[in-house]
């Protein structure tokens, strides 16, 4: 018997459900909190009793915090159960929506909307096309490679698209006005939920929640798409259908929360990572915690990026340092998670 | 009744066939084993067998489903090896279903099978090769197919863990699973099938008992290289006691 294991049911992970459920509380619990942090009436937590005598309070509560709390639940668990089922598809721990091109896509979409001054709909609309635009063409490339396995060509002609959306990008940064383009498209592109309300959050929530919910209720299937594609398909997997509606529905959640949150990195591989340690390989455990956790972590970063200091921090770079130094102590702890010995 | 009725199979961006006019049959209850040189086809006769390929020409047919053992696996994420095994329940379970109480059951006597009961909760990437070769065929087992498809099973096998795996083969096909094997163990082949096919350049040369085809003068036009006779111990199943 290895650690973590029940003696009652030999082979299973002791605690899934109960891991999944404690995971839930603290979401729940760090969100109530979230709520109630930040700046206004003073740093710190806003006194329950604030809500109902000081209408300025009300409003920040009901229409900043609310929101954004939300947001960032919705932000943080797609992104950590899109890269649970991206690293699960791809049979490899080291990859995220950035090697489908989503993420390079997403951002040349925003950069093109910001440059074309459009409001908050143009830029949640260009942005989730142009992510799913970079995802269609890497299918497109990867489906025309004549060498190679399948995954191998999707990598392949991922990590071509994201270059060229990469290369996109900076041209159109190089050609946007330095007074004001160019810092509205350089602070989007490190990401935050600054700008977000229930407008937005409104947009995006439909098709983030639908890839959730597919994402979730394909766990187990998705595992099957991990092993070799001749033994997934002699188990009744069809490999290359399931990859297909796989990735579609994670590229599309992802798409759809880097719309209303822009790039907040290090959330898909990182979160993946952790789930693992605790609950072993199998995505039927690891999807569902990936999301919960995603969630907490995101959620976490994003009250310090607008609580902690008296400033507001672009929430890519607070999930990045914080990410960084979670990734190096899980290095330094054992061997990468899930991965071969 | 598994059936190769002059069966053509190319790969992709390749020029010369794999497979070029293969025929053969195997009988439920029996083990066929298929030999032959390294690149010979056999492999792609069994991805044929498994379904996992699809002939380009003439016709394959079977008359049930088959489980099947590739001759490697990518192994990407620990799981343990119950959960490993209870994959083999896939078949038998809805499109959104994950495995239940009874099919973790399945899962750990077909890893009891195998005497791989003891690392049930063991990750797989903490296995030696030859207790994954163990565990993957338990999985194979726990899907209950009435064919069983092997390439190679008993690849990085010491000979305690070959004897386990010859046995397991031979007992099932006693109790009426078909079984289509690839080899390159001449005393494992003699040992556990019934019949043998000799395959070469895609197709198969000879076809029949494998105690009578499997003589120094056939293997020698195989493999290209002279063969000699020597003494084995008694094929398994006569140890097995199935009489057959």
């Amino acid at each position: 018997m290895g650690p973590g294991l029940s003696q009652a049911a030999p082979g299973t992970r002791r605690g899934g459900a109960t891991t999944l459920l404690g995971l839930a509380l603290a979401l729940a619990a760090t969100s109530a909190a979230a709520v109630l942090f930040g700046r206004y009436p003073e740093p710190g937590f806003m006194p329950l009793s604030s809500l109902s005598s000081d209408p300025m309070a009300w409003n920040v509560f009901s229409l900043i915090r609310v929101p954004r709390v939300l947001g960032a639940i919705l932000t943080g668990a797609t992104l950590g159960a899109a890269g649970c089922a991206f690293q699960l598809v791809f049979a490899n721990p080291l990859v995220d929506a950035g090697f489908l091109g989503v993420s390079q896509g997403a951002s040349f979409g925003a950069a093109l909307a910001l440059l074309a001054g459009g409001g908050s709909a143009l830029l949640f609309g260009s942005t989730f096309a142009f992510a799913l635009a970079a995802l269609a063409l890497t299918g497109f490339m990867a489906a025309r490679i004549r060498f190679g396995g399948a995954v191998l060509r999707l990598v392949l002609s991922g990590m071509a698209v994201s270059a060229f959306f990469s290369a996109a990008v900076s041209a159109i940064k190089y050609g946007a006005d330095p007074t004001n383009k160019l810092p509205e498209i350089s602070y989007w592109l490190m990401g935050g939920l600054a700008g977000s309300g229930w407008a937005r959050l409104l947009l995006a929530a439909p098709v983030a929640l639908l890839s959730l919910a597919f994402l979730v209720a394909t766990r187990w299937r998705t595992t099957l798409l991990s092993l070799e594609e001749a033994t997934a398909a002699s188990l009744g997997s069809r490999p290359a259908l399931e990859r297909t509606l796989t990735l579609g529905f994670a590229a599309a959640g992802v798409a759809a929360v880097t719309a209303l949150a822009g790039p907040v990195t290090w959330v898909g591989l990182i979160v993946p990572h952790a789930s693992r340690l605790v609950l072993g390989g199998d995505g039927a455990a690891t999807i569902p915690a990936s999301a919960l956790l995603g969630a907490l972590f995101v959620v976490a970063c994003d009250a310090v990026a607008r609580g902690a200091f008296p400033g507001e921090l672009p929430l890519g770079i607070v999930t990045a340092f914080a990410g960084t130094v979670a990734f190096f102590a899980l290095l330094l702890r054992r061997r990468l998670p899930g991965g071969r010995a | 009744m598994l059936r190769f009725d002059s069966v053509g199979f190319s790969y992709k961006g390749s020029r010369a066939p794999a497979l070029d006019g293969f025929s053969l049959e195997a009988e439920p209850g029996r083990v066929m084993a298929v030999l032959g040189p390294n690149g010979c086809g056999k492999s792609t006769a069994l991805g044929i067998a498994a379904g996992w390929l699809k002939p380009s020409s003439g016709s394959f047919r079977n008359s049930g489903k088959a489980s099947f053992l590739p001759q490697s696996e990518r192994l990407a994420y620990a799981f343990t090896c119950l959960e490993y095994a209870s994959f083999g329940r896939a078949p038998h379970l809805a499109w959104l279903g994950t495995p239940g109480p009874r099919d973790r059951e399945l899962a750990l006597a077909a890893l009891a099978r195998v005497g791989m009961e003891g690392k049930a909760g063991t990750p797989i990437t903490a296995l030696s090769g030859g207790e994954l070769q163990l565990v993957r065929i338990a999985r194979a087992l726990a899907q209950d197919s009435p064919w069983m498809i092997l390439d190679e099973p008993t690849d990085m096998l010491d000979p305690g863990h070959a004897v386990t795996v010859g046995s397991t083969i031979v007992a099932l096909a006693a109790a009426g699973t078909g079984i289509l094997l690839s080899t390159h163990d001449l005393a494992f082949a003699l040992s556990v099938a019934d019949e043998a096919a000799l395959v070469k350049d895609g197709r198969v040369l000879a076809t029949g008992p494998a105690a009578g085809i499997l003589d120094p003068a056939r293997l020698g036009g195989l493999y290209g290289v002279p063969f000699g006779m020597a003494t084995v111990p008694a094929p398994l199943h006569a140890a097995a006691g199935t009489g057959r």
